[in-house]
């Protein structure tokens, strides 16, 4: 009798630990269908890839612990040193901008928790992304090789020079503007590649900019400016 | 006279309050932005006022242990003064403006820095007020001595700030009310007061030796290039005029909105930094022949027009356009810089990285406020270069409170004044969304050519717009058709976009970068149409031209739009905006409550027990606000006539202070009811007429003075003005000791109260009216104080 105690204590036990996990689970798939139904295909992106990408990948896991539960929000959140986890509405837009394709190898600057990399991974054959802050660069390649996403290549380094070895490239995704364009990155770009680009901090009004290099000239297009929501101006 | 040793005493105790609040100020503006500067300036006041409250409350109880009651308050002011910016430095307190509409706790951190600084101000008020009560009678010597101390302390903190680094400050100031306390201690020194001393001044000396880091914001320019890779500070130097630093990093890149069309490498630069904020890439004098990285700018283009003669950079910084100039072969460059520490670092340490740029030939150096050198300037030039107007992706409004002189349509007319007749001025804006930065700009430009009575102003406007950037080019005569040409063919070699040229074609206007939609196109357009008027008034936003009645060019909000904006962009997004203005709102709002709270709900209980008459209240919140109001609009004013903001803040401080001293010290001569006493208020509303509307608007003919007739001319200014005002505070408290004792707490605190108010006050009132109407508000205030104190002196 006693050893049937002590059986239904564990198992007890082992439910009641594992109980929150398996609800929590639940509870963010939840939240990512909701998130994909109202902030991404309820404000305008239809690109089923985008849309199938971001209802597959756990946000949840490329967040601080403390804020796992605001990962699903409709903003961006801090990550630390001064970088953030772009809103998903942002992450869906740059997504579908660069209309990506399966046979795509795309560069993304700007690592910071590989969310982005992510949803890139799920829908085309390469990712390679470049991360300058050491440390972040260092967390999204074990939380990457971690959640499987083996055609995700991370690098620690400085993404002005771009990843040569790699080019050209379908589509470059720069997560962090600065007061440049760099050289590199736009030789970097196939013939008829695309690159997009934020244009302002992320807790601030963002411009999203696209960078065309089309028959030997190379044009830009402002999108538009977003913020939490995108804005609707009248 | 009271005992010689509680004057000096709190002499050394209001010389450590202003040289610890000037620190504070710059360690605010370190760690976040300058708006809480304001911050500092309203903890210190509320804790002023809350003190006087307590006195109220518990004066009979205090006044009882005086003689020990007073020296332990100046020890424990000492202490605190040491360790508050550590503790408000701990990463649980530490918070970021940033956050503060994104992270709720970063509000309950924001409160807990605010209770954090308001301790050691606490203190230090109830020191100064309890012995106000104690010698009451002699108020006029103490009030003397507390003036005077803080007179020598804004000079002492300025001091302190150019010989070390802000860290160190607060530990400094603390040795003056430790220094207080032993003058003011007179028992016997048992083992309590010895533990007590000797606690507070391990304090001190810990705080002197290990000062606290100061963290910057994570989302400030330093703290982002600190995070490339092998990054760190070169140097530092601490000044009045802020924290320069000099940052390097091998991938610190620089060429701000270079044509995509250039392919070659990006030099690597080392940046200054001052507070935080960036100032400019440290860049070398060009080497002859060299083509220029920025001559892949949109900012290149009045060096496609023409050969640059006499050029003038003005709010040069590390000399970026000076460079940029240099390359161009010019006959002189004057370079203009206000901050001292950026023309000594290039002349010594930077000397070898800028390739002494400073010493070249063709560069002559002026170290001075580039509007107050346009305002005394007598040359001509070619080409005037002005700084970059926003910074890359906006910056949500945190330079809104910033009085910004070389922005306003009068200094733009200065500018038309000073070129020769064939001669440019260019001015450049990142472009922002809602569109602000480069639409200002745009009408500043086109009212001065208004003002100066050109019938077109588009045959004199040329603007051309990159991926990010518009450019501005102003030329005093019209454009000649080769340089419309000129212009075509830069835009086509760098994939820009003519904006404004004479017989410009719309199609012409998005070629390279399309925008999301027109608007700007339509702006634009409406800027230079007799409809501007109506534009100004339609718009969302303020682009009206900033004055130098309101100096306020990344002003941006206009609160009767709100709900307008709210509509447009998102309730939510409000804040990020115009992120400035409401800070300072905020604050103005936060502190209206929290110091009514702490200080007028008590004082109307304490009040209503002792009968002080609403007469009296009007007195003594009256001259709070007057006064308040007078320094600060006399620190904006002198910044302009001297061109040195540092001295003009120490001058105003300062002088105001010790005049006022002094006129406290005279006002014992007379009879708190005589008939002087009762006209002096009206008198000081004059006085403040006769500045308003005749002194100040003169100030601006003699701008072009020497700095010895400067100054001697502003003392001439000062003094009276101090001396006067410095007399109604102690007349009104010897009145109340002679008629009402018991309400001597209560006019500290009520006056208390109204300084705390009006700091903010001021600035939103110089905001939404400009500086006179401040001014106008001073004299109405002393009017209203004058006629109280006929009110009171009635039988």
């Amino acid at each position: 009798m006693k050893r049937k105690i002590y059986h239904m204590a564990i198992a007890a036990g082992l439910l009641l630990t594992a109980s929150p996990l398996l609800f929590s689970q639940d509870a963010y798939q939840k939240k990512r269908e909701e998130m994909v139904q109202y902030q991404i295909a309820g404000r305008g992106i239809t690109d089923k890839a985008t849309l199938n990408a971001m209802r597959t990948v756990p946000r949840h896991l490329f967040v601080p612990e403390n804020l796992r539960s605001r990962a699903y929000d409709d903003g961006p959140l801090p990550i630390g040193y001064g970088q953030t986890i772009s809103q998903p509405y942002i992450v869906g837009y740059m997504t579908e901008a660069i209309r990506p394709k399966p046979d795509f190898r795309v560069l993304e600057i700007g690592t910071g928790s590989g969310y982005q990399a992510a949803v890139l991974a799920k829908i085309v054959d390469k990712a390679y992304t470049i991360e300058i802050v050491e440390e972040l660069a260092g967390q999204a390649t074990k939380r990457l090789q971690k959640l499987g996403y083996d055609n995700v290549q991370v690098r620690f380094g400085d993404g002005y020079h771009g990843w040569k070895e790699h080019a050209p490239y379908d589509a470059i995704v720069v997560t962090a503007a600065a007061e440049f364009i760099p050289p590199p990155l736009v030789e970097q770009l196939k013939p008829g590649g695309i690159m997009i680009i934020p244009i302002g901090s992320p807790f601030m009004v963002q411009t999203l900019m696209l960078v065309e290099k089309k028959g030997g000239q190379i044009k830009t297009k402002s999108l538009f400016p977003v913020r939490f929501v995108p804005f609707t101006r009248e | 006279m009271p005992p010689l040793r509680y004057a000096l005493a709190i002499g050394l105790l209001s010389a450590a309050v202003l040289a610890f609040e000037l620190g504070l100020m710059q360690i605010f503006s370190i760690t976040q932005w300058y708006h809480f500067a304001y911050m500092a300036i309203s903890v210190a006041m509320l804790g002023f006022g809350a003190a006087g409250t307590f006195l109220a409350l518990f004066e009979e109880r205090l006044l009882r242990a005086f003689e020990r009651a007073f020296p332990l308050l100046l020890f424990l002011c000492g202490a605190t003064m040491a360790g508050v910016c550590g503790l408000a430095q701990h990463p649980a307190i530490r918070f970021d403006t940033y956050l503060l509409f994104n992270d709720f706790r970063q509000a309950y951190r924001l409160l807990a820095t605010y209770l954090l600084f308001f301790i050691p101000f606490f203190l230090a008020a109830l020191a100064i007020g309890l012995a106000f009560v104690r010698f009451s009678r002699q108020i006029g010597g103490l009030y003397f001595a507390d003036l005077l101390g803080s007179g020598a302390g804004g000079l002492i903190g300025l001091g302190l700030l150019g010989l070390f680094m802000p860290g160190e400050l607060p530990g400094l100031a603390a040795l003056l009310p430790l220094l207080g306390g032993f003058i003011a201690f007179q028992g016997t020194w048992t083992a309590r007061w010895r533990i007590t001393a000797a606690l507070s001044c391990a304090l001190v000396v810990l705080a002197i030796f290990r000062p606290p880091r100061l963290q910057p914001s994570e989302f400030k320019g330093i703290s982002k290039t600190l995070l490339l890779p092998e990054s760190k500070i070169e140097l530092e130097r601490s000044s009045p005029y802020g924290l320069i630093q000099a940052v390097s990093s091998p991938a610190l890149r620089y060429g701000p909105a270079l044509s995509l069309n250039y392919d070659g490498p990006l030099p690597v630069r080392k940046a200054l930094f001052s507070n935080g904020e960036w100032v400019g890439a440290i860049v070398p004098a060009p080497a002859p022949g060299q083509v220029h990285i920025l001559d892949f700018t949109a900012g290149a283009l009045p060096f496609r027009l023409q050969h640059p003669g006499k050029v003038l950079a003005l709010h040069a910084g590390t000399g970026e356009q000076v460079a940029h100039a240099l390359a161009h072969q010019p006959l002189k460059v004057h370079m203009v810089e206000a901050n001292p520490v950026i023309f000594s670092l290039m002349r010594k340490e930077l000397a070898a990285e800028t390739d002494s740029l400073i010493f070249h030939p063709a560069v002559e150096a002026h170290q001075l406020d580039a509007r107050t050198f346009l305002m005394a300037d007598t040359n001509t030039y070619n080409l005037i270069l002005l700084p970059m107007v926003s910074t890359f992706g906006g910056t949500a409004g945190l330079n809104a409170l910033q009085e910004q002189y070389l922005m306003t349509r009068e200094a733009f007319q200065d500018i038309w004044a000073r070129l020769d007749p064939e001669g440019m001025a260019t001015i450049s804006s990142w472009l922002d969304y809602p569109l602000r930065n480069p639409l200002k700009a745009l009408a500043t430009l086109v009212e001065v050519l208004d003002a100066e009575g050109i019938g077109e102003p588009q045959q004199h406007l040329i603007a051309i717009r990159s991926w990010g950037t518009i450019t501005f080019v102003l030329k005093k005569a019209p454009f000649t058709a080769r340089e419309v040409a000129d212009t075509r063919a830069f835009c086509e070699q760098m994939s820009f976009d003519p904006l404004l040229l004479p017989g410009l074609q719309s199609g012409e206007r998005q070629q390279y970068n399309q925008l999301q939609d027109t608007f700007l196109f339509g702006y634009t357009d409406a800027l230079l149409s007799p409809e501007r008027e109506k534009f100004y008034r339609r718009y969302a936003l303020n682009v009206r031209p900033a004055t130098d009645e309101r100096p306020y060019f990344s002003q941006f909000l206009r609160w009767k739009s709100l709900p307008a904006l709210a509509r447009q962009w998102g309730r939510q997004n409000l804040p990020f905006l115009e992120i400035g203005y409401l800070i300072v709102l905020l604050t103005f709002l936060q502190i209206f409550v929290i110091a009514a709270v702490l200080i007028l709900l008590p004082l109307f209980r304490v009040g209503a027990r002792r009968q002080v008459s609403g007469w009296a209240l009007a007195y003594f919140g009256s001259i709070g606000l007057g006064f308040m109001f007078v320094e600060i609009i006399l620190i904006q004013q002198l910044t302009l006539f001297l061109g040195r903001p540092i001295f003009a803040t120490a001058l105003a401080l300062s002088g105001l202070l010790i005049a006022s001293g002094a006129g406290s010290w005279y006002s014992s001569r007379w009879g708190a009811v005589s008939r002087k006493a009762v006209l002096l208020p009206l008198a000081i509303a004059l006085l403040l007429a006769v500045y308003t509307f005749l002194v100040l608007p003169a100030l601006h003919g003699a701008v072009g003075l020497g700095t010895t007739a400067k100054l001697a001319l502003l003392l001439l200014l000062i003094a009276p003005l101090g001396f006067l005002m410095g007399m109604p505070f102690p007349l009104g408290i010897r009145y109340l000791s002679e008629k009402n004792k018991g309400g001597i707490p209560w006019a500290w605190g009520v006056n208390g109260y109204f300084s705390v108010i009006s700091t903010a006050l001021a600035t939103i009132i110089a905001v939404e009216l400009g500086f006179s109407w401040v001014m106008i508000l001073a004299g109405a205030a002393y009017t209203a104080a004058g006629a109280a104190s006929l009110l009171i002196s009635k039988p």
